[in-house]
């Protein structure tokens, strides 16, 4: 587990797209956090990151939307649902499997319907109004091995605690 | 009952993107695109092509034939939601026909124990057996969600020469060494095909064998009745004044 902290927006967006430089081919994120946290800024800064050109909005309303970039992002909101089916019904696992990287807001509510093989990344209020402390968190075998390099990358967020 | 016959079938179960139209002279016309996801962009203007090449009038089609899987998601609902819309537009009844089934049509003449199966993402496959019966392949027990182990697990207990269809052995080739004595389609088997819905179709339209279009949805083998715990979906105080 690595524990970060942002002081602004613009320092969240700079932090994931320090985590972008890491992400590979068929990657799955989900993002915890309260509305406000900081999810979606995390993505446009996994985006920019990724190189996706144009602007990365919410998908709170279209429930999915997807970017071309170095890798195709898939990008997921799940906050207007209210039963684990619907996230199935997305086709979560073959969004997954489509060989890009896949990003779900409020992923954190919903893992039963998700692939086991996930980075956690969790964003919670921190000390003053802007601030944020992040915590990344693997599940599954594949963020485990890259532990060491992402503590490197963001090394520059790190909180000590 | 002449118009009852004219049959569009829409195969949209896998990657694959397909649809045809035949009756009882056989398929008159179809269209199958294996290009990435493109179910969307692919479905409807297909349609429109096949039905200038097989001469037909789209309001002359009697009944519309649809895969409801098991298969993907993105494809399924593309293809049952346009199924539905032409069954409404054109007041016409509709056949809902499995993806297994569709795989299995194709090779119904052969002696081995046919299995169905497709590529479920999330290291799972959909899959289902065959076995020739006299005019067709008849389905052994229900369709099945599990891994290729599991599947392996099944073929080796009963050690039959067996027939893989569908993309299922491709993503796993290893389910054939596992095997015994088993065989590959090989890539011309491995979607579901346009044209033999509309053949299966055909019987079960003569036999009325129709579901309400309200009513048709895509078989999904992957269920779960769980509501969504979210405690944290009311902001809390901090994110309203931020």
């Amino acid at each position: 587990m690595i524990t970060c902290l942002t002081k602004s927006v613009d320092d969240t967006r700079a932090l994931a797209g320090a985590v972008a430089s890491l992400v590979e081919a068929g990657d799955l994120l989900v993002l915890g956090g309260d509305l406000g946290a900081g999810k979606t800024a995390f993505t446009q800064g996994l985006a920019q990151g990724l190189d996706v050109e144009g602007p990365v909005t919410s998908p709170a309303f279209v429930l999915v939307r997807s970017y071309e970039g170095r890798l195709p992002l898939t990008h997921i909101d799940v906050y207007r649902l209210d039963h684990i089916q619907e996230v199935v019904d997305l086709g979560m696992a073959e969004i997954v499997d489509s060989g890009g990287v896949t990003v779900v807001e409020w992923g954190d509510v919903v893992t039963p319907a998700l692939p086991a093989d996930f980075l956690e990344v969790r964003l919670e209020q921190g000390g003053a109004d802007d601030e944020r402390v992040c915590v990344f968190a693997p599940a599954g075998p594949s963020w485990v091995p890259r532990m060491a390099a992402l503590s490197e990358a963001v090394g520059s967020w790190s909180a000590a605690c | 009952m002449e118009r009852r016959l004219l049959i569009l079938g829409i195969e949209t179960a896998t990657m694959q993107v397909g649809c045809a139209i035949g009756g009882h002279e056989g398929v008159l016309a179809s269209f199958h695109g294996a290009r990435g996801r493109r179910h969307v962009e692919s479905l409807v203007p297909s349609i429109e092509f096949v039905a200038r090449h097989a001469g037909v009038d789209i309001h002359d089609i009697g009944t519309v034939a649809v895969d409801i899987g098991p298969g993907l998601f993105s494809g399924l609902r593309v293809g049952v939601a346009a199924a539905k819309a032409f069954a409404q537009a054109l007041r016409v009844p509709v056949v809902g026909v499995a993806s297994l089934d569709l795989l299995a049509f194709p090779v119904r003449h052969s002696s081995r124990l046919i299995v169905a199966a497709i590529d479920a993402r999330r290291g799972e496959l959909f899959y289902a057996f065959y076995r020739q019966v006299p005019g067709g392949a008849q389905r052994l027990g229900g369709y099945h969600l599990g891994t290729p182990d599991e599947l392996a697990s099944e073929l080796v207990a009963t050690g039959e020469d067996c027939l893989f269809v569908g993309d299922g052995a491709l993503r796993y080739p290893d389910l054939l060494a596992q095997a015994t004595h088993a065989e590959s389609g090989g890539p011309a088997a491995a979607h579901p095909s346009a044209t033999a819905l509309v053949e299966l179709a055909h019987p079960l339209a003569i036999r009325e064998e129709f579901v309400q279009p309200s009513e048709l949805e895509p078989m999904y083998l992957r269920r779960s009745d769980a509501e969504i715990n979210w405690e944290r979906r009311t902001p809390p105080d901090w994110a309203v004044t931020a």
